[in-house]
């Protein structure tokens, strides 16, 4: 293998592994939100106690 | 200023529209390189690999750098601070490595038969390598927990100290007179070094890894758009539970104590 076979096909190679790996973090990541958006109730409104924390209060 | 909660700021078809071109543009600039465009008179075949190498560069230089200053100053900015922005600066300086590391390897390919070494403290060779040094040491600076906001300000610090380096690597070929020639395809007045099917090759090279960039940019910010939606969905979960538990202690305690016995107390 030449150099310039060698060049192209660790730069083709590298940039193929790297966006597959970002391919693959963004279908893990989406997974795990729509997990967490479906399995767990969604959190007590001030429709339910108007006593309660709002919807999206920040600590 | 504006939460991790805000809506995501890509588009997917146009993200993929744009991988795609990248993706034909890749194509054809290998084809073009390797079996059309005619051998170099000085440097014969080797001349090939600079089809890819200065492009793979300004992608990691200019591109990837501009980017994370851009957003890194937007964020700094009391009137622009926008979470959006910490993530666009954080996406660029990932994708912005990559290209850095492939930068220094590709030079590292084509320098080992043209110099005669695989590696030379050249100034420009030098500051390279402090870029991806840098940009690795980014990456980790973020991953130390912090609350969000002091995160964001401490990445955007660091970037602006990326930022230096950028005009470091670009003029060090002209302020030191060291191994690394000077412009591969313009010289400092603009002139084109290369001509007929060689620059057609280098644009189409150029835009090739330019589409790359903004499709992995646009991949990389929707990977941390979503990490700080799940982070804020877990907070509210987390104070949604504590708040029924306070309400059902609450209303134990309204009933009153009741004796082992069942007695009332």
């Amino acid at each position: 293998m030449s150099y310039v076979d060698a060049g192209y096909a660790v730069a083709l190679a590298s940039l193929c592994v790297y966006a597959l790996a970002l391919a693959l973090r963004r279908r893990r990541w989406e997974h795990a939100l729509k997990a967490v958006r479906t399995e767990v109730p969604p959190p007590a409104t001030a429709a339910d106690d108007p006593a309660g924390p709002a919807s999206g209060a920040r600590l | 200023m504006s939460t991790h909660s805000e809506e995501l700021g890509t588009s997917p078809r146009w993200l993929t529209v744009v991988g795609l071109l990248g993706l034909v543009a890749l194509g054809f600039t290998v084809w073009l390189g390797l079996w059309i465009t005619p051998p170099d008179q000085v440097q014969g075949n080797l001349a090939r690999l600079l089809y890819i190498h200065p492009p793979i560069a300004t992608v990691a230089l200019y591109w990837a750098g501009g980017v994370a200053l851009a957003g890194s100053l937007l964020y700094l900015w009391p009137r622009t601070r926008s979470f959006f922005w910490d993530r666009l600066a954080a996406s660029a300086v990932e994708v912005g490595a990559v290209f850095a590391a492939l930068t220094c390897v590709t030079g590292s390919i084509w320098g080992r038969p043209a110099w005669g070494a695989w590696w030379t403290w050249d100034a420009r060779l030098t500051s390279s390598a402090l870029l991806f040094i840098l940009e690795v040491g980014y990456l980790a600076l973020r991953r130390v927990p912090a609350d969000p906001h002091l995160r964001a300000r401490r990445s955007a610090i660091a970037a602006l100290l990326i930022a230096l380096d950028v005009p470091i690597v670009h003029f060090s070929v002209d302020w030191w007179q060291t191994l690394h020639q000077g412009g591969t395809v313009l010289d400092p007045g603009f002139n084109l070094h290369v001509h007929g099917s060689m620059a057609w090759t280098f644009l189409l090279g150029f835009i090739a890894f330019s589409l790359l960039f903004v499709w992995l940019l646009g991949v990389r910010y929707r990977i941390e758009a979503l990490q700080d939606q799940l982070c804020d969905r877990e907070l509210e979960v987390s104070l949604s539970d504590r708040w029924r538990e306070g309400t059902e202690l609450a209303g134990v305690g309204a009933a009153g104590p009741t004796e082992p016995d069942g007695g009332a107390a």
